[in-house]
């Protein structure tokens, strides 16, 4: 019984990881203004070329790195659109899930000459505990910059009145542009610990709605970091809850298990009501 | 400006399609003209091609319809491919056991399916109106939540006695709709679409449903205080939005497939989202993009065959033009019925 939980907690912390870095770039975006619905698929892409790139030098570390880079450069086309072009931030970030999920599938057929999944490449292995403890570090560092720094104040100026904010002199679209860019790098990063951390290859819908239930955290914990990070520890029982049951439950076949970690976000979502608050002009174009 | 408009003008929309359909060839290897040759013998070369590709324009329509439902009251329905899914499975699992006379039994394989895909809408609209919970979020969760419930009766109790996978007993053959195009695969299932356009025409500008549905998507605290019960619209129109998607799943389970598979939509719902938007949301408009879209679909398989190219392509694409066309403002101001 005592391993039993024990390996239950081991398997919350592994499963939350991803998410708390996709919902730190979440929480991170919509303070500033701009809605990440992209999230998923800057994972994703994070993912993808983690492998591409580990594949390719045999180095699982610039795999990391070439993830979080992906995720900036797509976190950047979205920050460009929601600032430079004014576009409803929604419908955009659909369009760049659809990108990233389609691109990563042509790549694997190019690269690979397989779809589906990729090839086997050096991965992280039992290093990616250190992944897993920077995930909450970086969570400590994210609520300390966006309450206790110059720099987290014009953040949160941004998302609450942005033309306060311009009147002071600071440009806002440039600020929009960079915590957009930085919650790309974010999720890439969530994207490639998928990836290479807790396995060592690619698959097609390897993400499966991780990016969206991001969403669901940021919400859940009110658009503070240590809250997003609280929620995403949450969602990764559930998500343990579903390994750890299977087969000790005869009456709930698998395949429904399955549903655990969508179910708890649901729930999370409806049993909010009227407590929450987003930023005021999140989702508004400046 | 000008050339912001031009690029997401329809014009705009087919010259990206072109130029980036032609890099992603080149990029595979092949040149564009043995490309798009591929891709268009594969759609419209004959009669069995054009049959698939009707066939993806009927599974694209109704989605992209009940999307342009709610898109235009102000909802994001992301919902569609779960909510298609329910659909189906409702059809394909009573389907499997009913006994009853054709015409009446394939009326009501429509009408569960119209069942099952408002009910999954309704959910995510009901958690809106009442908890004011995120329908973008929730209506995605729901896809996975369609996905693992669905896998799991159809792997147990409803798997049909000589299934090989996850899959229902095969329909009756008196419930098949009836073949449009003899020669192909195509059913009547495409003019049930048509007819279902030519409601929501008629529903968007001619009844006081689609003036609220209006009023309530483009200027939600004018259509509030001008009387119109805000929650109200926002479950019924993310319901029949679901619905819509719905009758789409029961109609590839009675007009194609026959019987209910868990591999039954390659993501219409999603791709449906691109065709809403690339038709303005208007259904006759969503009725035209829907073949165009139903002609990358079906002829993307058979580039992929002949000419070597990923079908995974046209996805890239459709989500590049997804992010052109966001520069047009679809939805000014999201309801928020909780802040009544």
């Amino acid at each position: 019984m005592g391993a039993l939980i024990l390996s239950l907690l081991v398997l919350t912390l592994i499963k939350a990881t991803p998410i708390i870095y996709a919902a730190l770039g979440g929480v991170l975006s919509e303070r500033s203004g701009v809605i990440n619905i992209g999230l998923e698929g800057m994972m994703a892409i994070g993912a993808f070329t983690a492998v591409i790139v580990s594949y390719a030098t045999r180095q699982p570390l610039l795999g990391i790195l070439a993830g979080i880079a992906a995720g900036a450069l797509l976190g950047y086309v979205l920050g460009v659109a929601a600032t430079r072009f004014k576009v409803d931030q929604i419908v955009a970030g659909m369009g760049i899930n659809l990108i990233c999920a389609g691109g990563a599938a042509y790549g694997l057929v190019l690269i690979f000459n397989q779809p589906g999944a990729s090839a086997q490449v050096p991965a992280l292995g039992r290093h990616y505990g250190v992944l897993v403890a920077l995930a909450f570090v970086a969570a400590l560092v994210l609520q300390w910059l966006l309450t206790r720094t110059p720099w987290g104040l014009r953040v949160r100026a941004c998302g609450e009145n942005p033309a306060a904010l311009a009147s002071a002199g600071i440009d806002p679209l440039a600020m929009r542009l960079a915590a957009v860019t930085l919650s790309g790098a974010l999720a890439g990063l969530g994207g490639a610990f998928l990836s290479l951390g807790e396995l060592n290859l690619y698959s097609d819908g390897m993400t499966a709605g991780r990016g969206f239930i991001a969403l669901a955290a940021v919400i859940f914990g009110r658009w503070n970091p240590l809250g997003a990070t609280a929620a995403c520890v949450v969602f990764g029982l559930f998500e343990a809850l579903q390994y750890v049951l299977q087969g000790r439950i005869a009456w709930l076949p698998a395949d429904a298990m399955q549903a655990l970690p969508y179910l708890a976000a649901l729930f999370a979502l409806a049993g909010i009501t009227g407590r929450v608050r987003a930023p005021a002009s999140d989702g508004v174009p400046y | 400006m000008k050339l912001q408009r031009t690029l997401t003008g329809p014009a705009g929309a087919v010259l990206l399609l072109v130029l980036l359909m032609s890099l992603a060839m080149i990029v595979a290897g092949t040149s564009p003209i043995d490309g798009f040759t591929a891709l268009f013998v594969g759609a419209l070369g004959g009669t069995s091609q054009l049959g698939e590709t009707l066939v993806a324009t009927t599974a694209l329509l109704f989605p992209a319809l009940g999307i342009a439902l709610a898109f235009r009251g102000g909802l994001f329905n992301i919902g569609a491919e779960g909510q298609l899914l329910i659909g189906a499975l409702f059809a394909g699992a009573v389907g499997a056991q009913m006994h009853l006379p054709g015409v009446i039994g394939m009326a009501l394989l429509l009408l569960l399916g119209a069942i099952g895909g408002g009910l999954w809408g309704a959910i995510a609209g009901w958690m809106k109106a009442r908890f004011n919970a995120n329908e973008i979020i929730s209506t995605l969760m729901l896809n996975f939540v369609a996905a693992a419930i669905s896998l799991a009766l159809v792997s147990g109790p409803l798997k049909g006695p000589l299934a090989t996978g996850a899959e229902t007993a095969w329909l009756d053959q008196t419930y098949w709709l009836p073949t449009l195009l003899p020669g192909s695969r195509l059913s009547i299932g495409l003019l049930v679409a048509l007819a279902f356009a030519l409601v929501l025409q008629w529903l968007f500008s001619r009844t006081v449903f689609g003036y609220e549905l209006r009023a309530s998507g483009e200027a939600p605290e004018a259509a509030r205080r001008a009387g119109i019960d805000i929650r109200r619209i926002t479950w019924l129109s993310l319901a029949l939005s679901g619905a819509i998607a719905g009758v789409g799943g029961a109609t590839i389970v009675a007009g194609e497939l026959h019987r209910f598979n868990t591999q039954l939509s390659p993501g219409y719902g999603f791709t449906a989202i691109a065709v809403a938007l690339v038709g303005d949301l208007q259904p006759l408009w969503i009725c035209l993009a829907a073949f165009g879209f139903g002609i990358l679909e079906a002829g993307g398989l058979a580039m992929q065959a002949s000419a070597q190219v990923p079908k995974d392509a046209i996805h890239v694409i459709e989500g590049l033009i997804i992010l052109v066309l966001a520069a047009r403002r679809y939805v000014t101001t999201r309801i928020e019925p909780a802040a009544e």
